[in-house]
């Protein structure tokens, strides 16, 4: 008679889920006990704590395992795991793609399940694959944990509802209940876009911003026909849509980066000082007057009037 | 075990130590692991039953009669959209090598998993970031053939172009910006560059030993002996500085403005960024940040009056 520690996890798991492979009729509990050696304890009851500790965990790592009729009578039931279920269908990746996906899964902090959905995929990989490793993370992700970004993926797959701590950039914290939609990722940052509640409108949350983890608030709503989660997420104050232009005038150590940095922006030359006139997207001009001023004495709006006006008047307050 | 052996049945002959590596396990747990696999397989278990395992003498591994371990699982929802929120932020990330074979795999992860596993389709944007800078490629070559590359670059932190040489050794992007980790020559210390602010690279073609400098994932600000603690009260119209720069010691206060301390190596960049977000920021110290502030603001005014 085996002890409780006699067999080791592992072989257990792989021996319970070959058998429920394998079978052709469902199993009982009391079958697999007569089976598998380890389950064969004196104790009922403790054997069967163990099975229901093995069935979970086989079921967090994926395992369709199910509990099914025996028979059409609706008597007894029992254990099976249907293989289209189980099996990954087949997925034909070329190495540089299987290479990708490993280290898009190493990249930023650490990730379980990323990590663990890469390994079910490399058994079709080539050996080239361990060639491509570098080693190390390839890029640092994003500002949100992947924890966060993952837990509200999820319930924007599912159109779900959920609540959460939200500080706007301005610094007013509130307790957000949203409908989620998308998930958008721009400029570094993943933003969820959904339909606030109380607000009763579209909006935006950068998840750098949550204070804290999501609740699940049951369904959701679906997104309205037409719905386009990114124009919800703001490029800039230079929005490059935008059809009035400013002048801004640049020192030539800044010049050649500042007009690459902008978006929109193109050049329209150099001056006789060797300052650069570039001509940006005006949508906000107190915001353009902000970026304009971090350049301190290396950059000068030139056009149009109001700018100007708007930069000297700050100018003056700080001196003031 | 379950996504190993499946790889092992299609690898017959795989490097013990290479399959370790791939999977993130240790040698010897993979070893630990295969001894057990061999005592299992399927009822009632006589020698023509069970996992047949062998680790040959060159740590070569060899498994027969898996047949039914030799296509892995399928992933789980959660793991499907780990993947793909990953394998996303990769993609949108402009000049990375791999990102055409990435989207080609994601495409093939979505099309193959269904939406009941992985419903993407709407789901999750990632509008195209930009260009590439323009030196990224001289960089990245410098730095896989440890070549040191003559620099001029514009220093936020000076707010001056300086021309310098580098030993570039990790080159990785991060919140959009692509970075060199290298050692200056000129300061012999380790410095982080932004590639954007490179106005021009040349590979000189004469090679260095690498001090193994940190990439990928590292902490962009490095403490330096010269910083200065500057200490600010950011009321709501600057508060995205706490978000945009390296802060430490951030209090919040009741009135919604938030106290921190930006180390700086020089004044002059946070007197430009003062410059910018004006009454909506003030200077707890140093008082020479003050100074520093109004020269900075009569020198622009200047500018306008020229």
């Amino acid at each position: 008679m085996a002890g409780e520690d006699r067999t080791e996890p592992l072989e257990r798991l792989l021996n319970l889920v070959a058998l429920l492979l394998e079978t052709r009729a469902p199993l009982t509990f009391e079958q697999i006990r007569e089976t598998l050696e380890p389950y064969r304890q004196e104790k009922v009851d403790s054997a069967k704590r163990m099975f229901e500790r093995d069935k979970d965990l086989l079921r967090d790592y994926g395992v369709p395992l199910e509990l099914v009729d025996v028979d059409a009578w609706g008597g007894d039931q029992g254990y099976v795991i249907p293989k289209d279920a189980y099996y990954l269908p087949e997925i034909a990746f070329t190495p540089e793609e299987l290479g990708a996906l490993l280290v898009a899964a190493q990249s930023g902090d650490e990730n379980t399940a990323a990590e663990r959905a890469v390994h079910k995929l490399l058994y079709g990989a080539d050996g080239g694959v361990l060639a491509g490793l570098t080693g190390g993370p390839l890029a640092s992700g994003s500002d949100a944990r992947s924890e966060l970004v993952l837990a509200v993926a999820a319930a924007a797959q599912g159109h779900g509802r959920i609540s959460f701590g939200y500080r706007t950039s301005q610094g007013k914290a509130s307790e957000r209940e949203v409908d989620a939609f998308a998930m958008v990722f721009r400029g570094g940052h993943w933003y969820l876009v959904g339909h606030d509640r109380d607000r009763d409108d579209v909006r935006a949350f950068r998840l750098s911003r949550f204070t804290s983890e999501p609740e699940d608030r049951g369904v959701g709503t679906s997104p309205p026909p037409g719905f386009s989660a990114a124009d919800h997420v703001r490029a800039g104050p230079w929005d490059a849509l935008a059809e009035e232009r400013a002048v801004i005038a640049f020192s030539p150590d800044v010049a050649w980066w500042a007009a690459s940095s902008l978006t929109g922006a193109t050049t329209i030359g150099a001056g006789e000082d060797g300052w650069v006139e570039v001509a940006v997207p005006l949508a906000d001009e107190q915001a353009l007057a902000g970026l304009v001023l971090q350049f301190g004495d290396e950059a000068v709006a030139r056009e149009p009037a109001s700018l100007r006006d708007a930069i000297l008047e700050r100018l003056a307050a700080i001196r003031a | 075990m379950l996504v190993v052996v499946p790889y092992l049945v299609q690898h017959p002959g795989s490097i013990l130590a290479e399959v370790a590596e791939l999977f993130g396990v240790t040698p010897e747990q993979l070893r630990r692991d295969l001894d057990l696999l061999f005592m299992s397989g399927l009822p009632p278990y006589g020698p023509g039953d069970l996992i047949d395992v062998d680790v040959d003498e060159d740590d070569r591994i060899w498994i027969t009669m898996a047949d039914h371990f030799a296509r892995p699982l399928r992933l789980t929802r959660n793991e499907a959209l780990a993947l793909y929120v990953r394998g996303t932020e990769l993609v949108a990330t402009p000049g990375l090598p791999q990102a055409r074979h990435l989207a080609g795999a994601l495409d093939k992860l979505r099309a193959t998993l269904g939406p009941d596993t992985l419903d993407a389709e709407g789901l999750i944007h990632a509008p195209g970031g930009g260009l590439a800078p323009e030196h990224l490629d001289t960089l990245r070559e410098a730095a896989s053939a440890h070549h040191r590359v003559l620099i001029e670059y514009y220093a936020a932190s000076s707010a001056a172009l300086t021309t310098r040489t580098i030993e570039p050794e990790e080159v990785f992007p991060n919140l959009g910006n692509w970075y060199v980790a290298a050692w200056d020559l000129g300061a012999d210390a380790e410095r982080l560059f932004r590639v954007d602010r490179m106005r021009s690279a040349v590979d000189t073609e004469e090679g260095f030993e690498p001090h193994g400098l940190a990439g990928a994932g590292r902490d962009l600000y490095m403490p330096g002996e010269g910083d200065v603690p500057v200490r600010l009260r950011l009321r709501a119209g600057a508060r995205w500085i706490a978000e945009y720069y390296a802060t430490i010691d951030a209090v919040e206060l009741d009135d919604g403005s938030l106290e921190l301390t930006l180390p700086a190596h020089r004044l002059e960049w946070v007197a430009r960024l003062l410059l910018r977000v004006g009454p909506d920021a003030s200077v707890i110290a140093p008082d020479a940040l003050r100074d520093e502030l109004s020269t900075l603001a009569t020198r622009t005014i200047a500018r306008y009056r020229g």
